[in-house]
C-alpha cells in the first residue's frame, strides 16, 4: 500500500483530542457505568458501602488470577489450570498448617509458613506450565488442560473425596486477611489493587512488558528481534502461578476449606474478565485496566441478578451471557470496517 | 493496433482521508504486456487493484470491453476474466498443490470431488508452466518460488482475458523468470492482454510492449517499451537523474582485521562445512540459487537454528545460542522475510524501532520520550517517509517498512551487519538509499556481509563474494574473477574450487 | 491412561474369576467425587466393598466413577463386557441417559440395584434404594414453619438446576405457601460453599429482614454461615441445611443455635445399596422392590446415631 503522503487539514484541537480518546477502548468501562446505573435503580441497597466493597472483594479472586492470565493472553498462550491449580494450592496450605498448628510455631507463624508455602508452590506450578510449553513445545491449551485435571484430581485425593477444613485454631489469626480492613477499605481489595497496579506497571512500563506484547504480536519477530522467546513465555506462566497463589491466600480465609469443588470454572471467567477488558484472545495488546473492569464486571452481573427478583433465576445464566456478549461486541463492532 | 480491453478513466483512490491515486487515465490492449512502473507508494499496485475489481474507485470509471464495470467482488472480476495474482500469495498452506489449483472449482463425480481428474487438470496447467511441482505436496512444503508457480497456474487455469501480476519474479530464480516470461509470450499470442507490476527495469525492458509510469499517485504517462532506456525509465520514475545506483567501491584496507570468521559450519539439513571470513569495512556477498542454504548459515551462526563448527568474532572463539548472545557482541542479522519476521505490523513505528534495542530505554522502566527521539532520529537518518508517526508500521510502504527494519537493527549499533536481500522489493529511489547507506557503514569501520539474488548488486557492492550451492561453499570470487558470468557458474555447479587449506584461512592478528 | 490401566485391571480380573469359577462380580457404578455428598457416597462405597468382600469371599466388587452421563455410559459397558458382572449397583449421574443403558444390561440376565436418582422408565431395576427429595423438602419445611410459629420471613438456597432440586423445592414451598411466612427469594447456589457465601451475601444486602435461611445442603450452609458472620448477622436468624455433613451433625450434637438440626439425606444410601444387592447371592431372602431411606430430622438428641467421624462428609 501507499505511504499516506497528503496530510489531513488541521481539526480543531478540542476535537482532535476528542477523537483521541480511545473510545472503543472504553466500552468495557462504559458498560461498567451502565451495569452501576441498573443496579442502583433496582435496589436501594445496591450502592451502600456494604454492598460495593462485597462485589469488588468477590471481584479479587478472579481479578488477581485474570491479571496473570493478561500476561499470558497477550503473550499468545492461554491458562487453563488456573482455577485447579488455585483448589489444588488451598487444600495444599490448609493441609500444611493443619499439620504444623500445634507445634513449635505460633499460629500467625504457621500462617506464615503456608503464605510462603503457596506462594513458592504457585511459583513452581506456574514455571512447570510455562517449561511443558516452551521446552516441551506442546501447545498451551493442551499442557494446561493436562495440569487442569492433574491439579482438580490431587485436590480430590488430598481431600479424599471431601472437604480439608482449616484447624479452627488458626481460624482466628487468619481471618482478618479476608475479612479486615485498612482505612475502611477490606483488604482482599488493597490486594486486588495492588496487583493491578504493579501488574500494569510491569506490562506497560517494563522491557518485560514489551516484550510480552511483541511476542504475542508476532513471535518470530520477536525472535529475530534478540528477544529470548521460550524465557519471557515462561515467566508469563510463572506470573500466573503467582498471582494465583495470591488469590489462594486470600481465599482460604473465607471459608477454611477447600474441596474438588473449589475454583470450578475459574479459569473461564479469569479468561473472559481479560478478554471483556479489550485483550485480544490471539495475543500482542491488552490492558491491565480493562481486565480490573472485566472482573468486577462478572461480580456484579451476579450481584445484580442477586438483588431482583425481576428475572426468574433460571434466566440467570442467559443475562449473564447477553451482556457479556454485548460488551465485547461493543468494543468490537466500532473498529474498522 | 487493436481495441483497448480494459481503460481506467480519471481513476482516484482514496484511503480515508489520504488520496494514494489521483485521476490516472490507462488503458489494456489484448495481446500486448503493459508494465506500470513506479517508486513504492507510487500507487501501481492500487491502479492494478482498481483495475482488477478488487477495490473501488474513489473517483473514476473502468470501462471493461468499451463498457463501464464495477465488479461486486474479485470473484465477479475473475468470472469475467480478469485474474489478479497478489503480491502475498493467495494459496491455503495446508491444501495440496492439486487442491489449491482446482480451489473452488471442484470437478465433481456423483457428488464427490473427482480427485483424479482435478489432479489431472492440476498437471495440465503445471506442465504449461514447464514446472516441475509434485501436485500432491502441500503447498506449505514448497518453495516460495514454487508457489508463484502454482498461484500462476491457477490464474491460468481460469478463462483469462487480462492476467494482472503485482511483483511475479521477486521470489524466482533466473530459470523461473524466463519460464514466466515465455507463458506471458504465449498468453499474449493468444490474444490475453498482461498487466505486469515490477521495479525490475531490464525484466519491464525486455518483456513489456508499453510501459504506464506513476510517480507520486499521478500519472507520468505511457510509452511504448521500445522507445525508453532503462535509464529513462528510472529517472521517469523518480523524477530525477538517478546517477550512479552505486556509491564508489573503496578497497578494504589490507590491514582490515577479521570481523567474523566462519570455519567448517554446519547447519543441519541446509549448509555443510562452510568456512568464510569478513573483513572490517568490507562487503562480502553471498551468491547461490534460492535453497542453497545463504539465510539457513546465517541465522545458524547468529542463534536463530542450530549449528555446529567454529565461529570467531574479533579473533575471539564464540558461541551464540542465541540471538541475543550475538546481539550483546554487536552482530546483527537483516532477515530477509520482512512480513514475517522484520516487524510487529500492528505495533507502533516507535514500538518496533526499539524493539532489539530495548534495554537502552528501559532502566527499568521503558522511556517514552526517549523512544520517541530515537524514531525521530531514525525517520530523519533512513529518510522514512510517513506522514505522521503514530501510525502501525503495517502502514508503510515497503521501502519504508525496510528502512525501519534497517534502524531497529541499527539501534544495538553493530559492528557485523548480516543483510539477507536487502532490496527485495523495494523501488529503485530505495535501493540506491540502501547501497549509499552500506557504503556509509564500511566508512564507520563496520563488516557487511551482502545475501543477495540480484547479482548486480552484488557486483555493484560487495569486495569479495562467496559463492554456495547446495550448502556448500563452491568458490570465493574477486578482483577480475567477479562478474555475473562466473557468479552463476559457481552457483549453478559449473565450477567449483577446492575447499581452502587452513594455511588460507587469514589469522587475525592479536 | 486411565482408562487402558482400568481395562487391563479389568482383563486380569476377568483371569482371575475365570480361574476362581464361582466368584460372583458386582459391579458399582457411581459419580466422581466431585462435590462433599459424592466425596461421601465414594468413601461409603469403598467401606461397603472391603467389609462385604471380608465377609464373602465369593463375592467381588469392581467400583468405577465417572464425571459424566456419557462416561458412565461407557463404564457400564465395559463392566458387562470386560468384568461380566452378575449385578450392577448404579447411582446414576442422571435418569435419562442412563435409561438405556441400564435397560441393555438388564436385558442381558444382570440384577440391577438402582440408587437415588430413579431412571426414567418403570420396572427395569430390580431393586430401588433411594433417599426421598420430596420428604426432606417437607421435614425442612415443618421445623421452619414451627420453629418461626408460621409467620417470618425466609430465603432459600437452591442447589443446582435438577429433578433431585425440583422435588425438594416443590415439597418445601408446597408445605410453606399455605402460611404466613413469605419466601422473599430463591436464587441457585449450586450445592456449592463460594456461591452460597455469595448468594447469601447479596441476600443480607437486601433483606434488611430475615427470620431463617434454607440452605437445603451443608455445603451451602457453611458458605451461608460465614457471609452471616462477615455481616454481623448471625444472632438474627437460623439456618437448616441438609444430607448430614459430619461438621454440621457435630454442630448440631453440641448445640449450635445457628444451625440447630440437620435433615438426613445420607451417602451411606450406596452401601445400603450394595448390602442388599450382596444379599440377594449369599442368602435366599427375597430381595426385590423399593428401599427408601427416611429423612430424619437430625437434632441435638438422634445426632450422635449420625456422627460417622471418618467418613470425608
Amino acid at each position: 500500500m501507499s505511504a499516506p503522503e497528503a496530510v489531513a487539514p488541521p481539526a480543531p484541537a478540542w476535537r482532535g483530542a476528542l477523537r483521541r480518546v480511545p473510545w472503543q477502548q472504553l466500552t468495557p468501562l462504559l458498560a461498567l457505568v451502565l451495569l452501576v446505573v441498573v443496579g442502583s435503580l433496582l435496589h436501594p441497597s445496591f450502592l451502600t458501602a456494604t454492598n460495593l466493597f462485597n462485589v469488588l472483594t468477590r471481584s479479587a479472586f478472579i481479578g488477581i488470577i485474570a491479571v496473570g492470565a493478561t500476561f499470558v493472553i497477550i503473550g499468545g498462550g492461554i491458562d487453563l489450570s488456573v482455577g485447579s491449580m488455585a483448589a489444588f494450592l488451598s487444600g495444599a496450605m490448609i493441609l500444611l498448617m493443619n499439620a504444623l498448628q500445634g507445634g513449635a510455631l505460633s499460629p500467625v507463624g504457621v500462617v506464615l509458613m503456608g503464605v510462603g508455602m503457596v506462594l513458592g508452590s504457585g511459583l513452581v506450578a506456574g514455571a512447570a506450565n510455562g517449561l511443558a510449553i516452551t521446552r516441551g513445545r506442546i501447545e498451551p491449551f493442551i499442557v494446561t488442560l493436562g495440569t487442569l485435571g492433574i491439579f482438580r484430581s490431587l485436590v480430590t485425593y488430598l481431600a479424599d473425596g471431601g472437604t480439608i477444613s482449616l484447624d479452627f485454631g488458626l481460624r482466628g489469626v487468619y481471618r482478618p486477611v479476608f475479612y479486615g480492613n485498612l482505612l475502611g477499605i477490606p483488604i482482599p481489595v488493597w490486594a486486588f489493587a495492588v496487583v493491578a497496579v504493579l501488574g500494569a506497571i510491569l506490562l506497560h512500563r517494563t522491557r518485560f512488558g514489551r516484550y510480552v506484547r511483541a511476542i504475542g504480536s508476532n513471535q518470530e519477530v520477536a525472535r529475530y528481534a534478540a528477544i529470548r522467546v521460550a524465557r519471557i513465555r515462561t515467566l508469563t506462566y510463572v506470573i500466573q502461578g503467582l498471582c494465583v497463589a495470591i488469590a489462594v491466600v486470600l481465599y482460604v480465609p473465607r471459608l477454611g476449606s477447600a474441596s474438588a469443588s473449589t475454583g470450578i470454572l475459574w479459569e473461564l471467567e479469569a479468561i473472559a474478565a481479560v478478554i471483556i477488558g479489550g485483550t485480544a484472545l490471539k495475543g500482542g495488546s491488552g490492558h491491565i485496566w480493562g481486565t480490573v473492569v472485566g472482573a468486577i464486571m462478572l461480580s456484579l452481573i451476579g450481584n445484580v441478578l442477586n438483588l431482583t427478583s425481576v428475572i426468574s433465576e433460571y434466566l440467570n445464566g442467559t443475562v449473564q451471557g447477553l451482556i457479556i456478549i454485548g460488551a465485547v461486541f461493543l468494543q468490537r463492532g466500532r473498529q474498522g470496517r | 493496433m487493436s481495441e483497448p480491453i480494459l481503460v481506467g478513466r480519471g481513476l482516484t483512490k482514496a484511503f480515508g482521508p489520504v488520496e494514494v491515486l489521483h485521476a490516472v487515465d490507462v488503458d489494456v490492449r489484448p495481446g500486448e504486456v503493459h508494465a506500470l512502473l513506479g517508486e513504492n507508494g507510487a500507487g501501481k499496485s492500487t491502479l492494478m487493484k482498481l483495475l482488477s475489481g478488487y477495490h473501488d474507485p474513489t473517483a473514476g470509471e473502468v470501462l471493461f470491453d468499451g463498457a463501464p464495470v464495477r465488479f461486486p467482488d474479485s470473484n465477479a472480476a475473475e468470472a469475467a476474466g480478469i485474474v489478479l495474482i497478489h503480491q502475498e500469495l493467495n494459496l491455503v498452506p495446508d491444501l495440496t498443490v492439486e487442491e489449491n489449483v482446482v480451489l473452488g472449482r471442484e470437478p465433481h463425480r456423483l457428488g464427490l470431488v473427482d480427485r483424479r481428474a482435478a489432479r489431472a487438470r492440476a498437471r495440465e496447467m503445471l506442465d504449461t508452466l514447464r514446472t516441475e511441482v509434485p501436485v500432491t505436496k502441500r503447498v506449505r512444503d514448497l518453495s516460495v518460488s514454487q508457489m508463484q508457480m502454482v498461484e500462476i497456474a491457477k490464474a491460468v487455469s481460469r478463462e483469462v482475458r487480462v492476467l494482472c501480476m503485482d511483483e511475479p519474479t521477486d521470489v524466482l530464480t533466473g530459470t523461473e523468470t524466463e519460464v514466466l516470461f515465455d507463458l506471458m509470450r504465449r498468453l499474449v499470442a493468444d490474444g490475453v492482454a498482461v498487466l505486469y507490476v515490477s521495479h525490475k527495469l531490464d525484466e519491464i525492458k525486455a518483456i513489456a510492449d508499453r510501459v504506464t509510469i506513476l510517480r507520486d499517485g499521478a500519472l507520468v504517462g505511457t510509452f511504448a517499451a521500445a522507445d525508453l532506456t532503462t535509464a529513462d525509465m528510472a529517472r521517469r520514475m523518480v523524477g530525477r537523474d538517478v546517477a550512479d545506483m552505486y556509491p564508489p567501491k573503496r578497497p578494504v584496507p589490507a590491514d582490515a582485521p577479521v570481523a567474523l570468521e566462519l570455519d567448517d559450519v554446519s547447519v543441519p539439513g541446509h549448509v555443510e562445512g562452510a568456512t568464510l571470513h569478513v573483513r572490517r569495512g568490507e562487503v562480502l556477498g553471498l551468491a547461490g540459487l534460492i535453497g542453497a542454504g545463504r539465510t539457513e548459515l546465517f541465522e545458524g551462526v547468529l542463534g536463530l537454528r542450530p549449528m555446529h563448527g567454529r565461529v570467531r568474532k574479533d579473533g575471539r572463539p564464540v558461541r551464540w545460542r542465541h540471538a541475543e548472545d550475538a546481539k550483546f557482541d554487536r552482530v546483527a542479522y537483516l532477515t530477509e522475510d520482512r512480513k514475517g519476521k522484520g516487524l510487529l505490523h500492528e505495533k507502533s513505528l516507535r514500538e518496533n524501532v526499539t524493539l532489539q534495542a530495548l534495554e537502552r530505554f528501559a532502566r527499568p522502566f521503558v522511556h517514552d520520550r526517549q523512544e520517541r527521539a530515537a524514531l525521530e532520529a531514525a525517520i530523519e537518518e533512513f529518510d522514512v517517509r510517513v506522514a505522521r508517526h503514530d501510525v502501525a508500521a503495517g502502514t508503510l510502504s515497503g521501502g519504508n517498512q525496510q528502512k525501519l527494519v534497517l534502524a531497529k537493527l541499527m539501534l544495538t549499533e553493530p559492528d557485523v551487519v548480516v543483510l539477507d536481500e536487502p532490496t527485495r522489493g523495494i523501488d529503485v529511489g530505495t535501493k540506491r538509499q540502501i547501497y549509499f547507506y552500506v557504503a556509509e557503514l564500511l566508512a564507520r569501520n563496520v563488516a557487511v556481509v551482502l545475501i543477495s539474488s540480484e547479482l548486480p548488486e552484488l557486483l555493484g557492492l560487495a569486495h569479495r563474494v562467496v559463492v554456495l550451492k547446495d550448502g556448500t561453499v563452491t568458490g570465493t570470487l574477486e578482483g577480475a574473477a567477479l562478474t555475473e558470468e562466473t557468479i552463476m557458474a559457481y552457483a549453478t555447479g559449473l565450477r567449483r574450487d577446492p575447499p581452502p587449506t587452513p594455511a588460507e584461512v587469514p589469522r587475525v592478528r592479536a | 491412561m486411565n482408562r487402558s490401566f482400568r481395562i487391563l485391571a479389568a482383563v486380569a480380573t476377568l483371569a482371575f474369576g475365570v480361574a476362581l469359577a464361582q466368584t460372583t462380580t458386582i459391579g458399582v457404578s457411581i459419580p466422581a467425587a466431585t462435590h462433599g455428598w459424592t466425596g461421601g457416597v465414594n468413601w461409603w462405597a469403598a467401606q461397603a466393598k472391603t467389609r462385604l468382600e471380608a465377609a464373602y469371599p465369593n463375592l467381588e466388587f469392581v467400583i468405577n466413577t465417572a464425571g459424566s452421563p456419557a462416561e458412565q455410559a461407557d463404564d457400564l459397558e465395559d463392566l458387562i463386557a470386560i468384568n461380566q458382572i452378575d449385578a450392577l449397583v448404579i447411582l446414576p449421574f442422571e435418569s435419562d441417559p442412563l435409561t438405556e443403558p441400564v435397560a441393555s444390561a438388564k436385558d442381558r440376565g444382570v440384577f440391577i440395584t438402582v440408587v437415588d436418582r430413579g431412571l426414567s422408565r418403570a420396572g427395569i431395576e430390580d431393586v430401588y434404594v433411594a433417599g426421598n427429595n420430596t420428604v426432606m423438602g417437607q421435614v425442612s419445611a415443618e421445623y421452619i414453619i414451627e420453629r418461626l410459629g408460621g409467620q417470618g420471613k425466609i430465603v432459600v438456597l437452591r442447589g443446582i438446576p435438577t429433578a433431585i432440586d425440583n422435588e425438594r423445592f416443590d415439597a418445601f414451598m408446597a408445605l410453606v405457601e399455605p402460611t404466613d411466612i413469605e419466601v422473599l427469594d430463591s436464587q441457585y447456589a449450586n450445592w456449592n460453599r463460594d456461591d452460597g457465601f455469595e448468594v447469601m451475601q447479596d441476600f443480607l444486602t437486601r433483606f434488611p429482614e430475615i427470620d431463617a435461611v434454607w440452605a437445603q445442603d451443608d455445603d451451602i450452609a457453611l458458605g451461608v454461615i460465614e457471609a452471616l458472620r462477615q455481616a454481623g448477622r448471625e444472632n438474627e436468624l437460623f439456618v437448616v441445611g441438609g444430607a448430614g455433613m459430619k461438621e454440621i451433625i457435630k454442630g448440631v450434637m453440641d448445640g449450635d443455635t445457628l444451625i440447630p438440626v440437620d435433615v438426613l439425606y445420607p451417602p451411606a444410601m450406596i452401601a445400603t445399596a450394595m448390602e442388599v444387592t450382596a444379599l440377594k447371592f449369599v442368602s435366599d431372602v427375597p430381595i426385590l422392590g423399593r428401599y427408601i431411606l427416611d429423612s430424619t430430622l437430625i437434632t441435638p438428641e438422634n445426632a450422635a446415631d449420625y456422627y460417622f467421624p471418618d467418613s470425608p462428609f
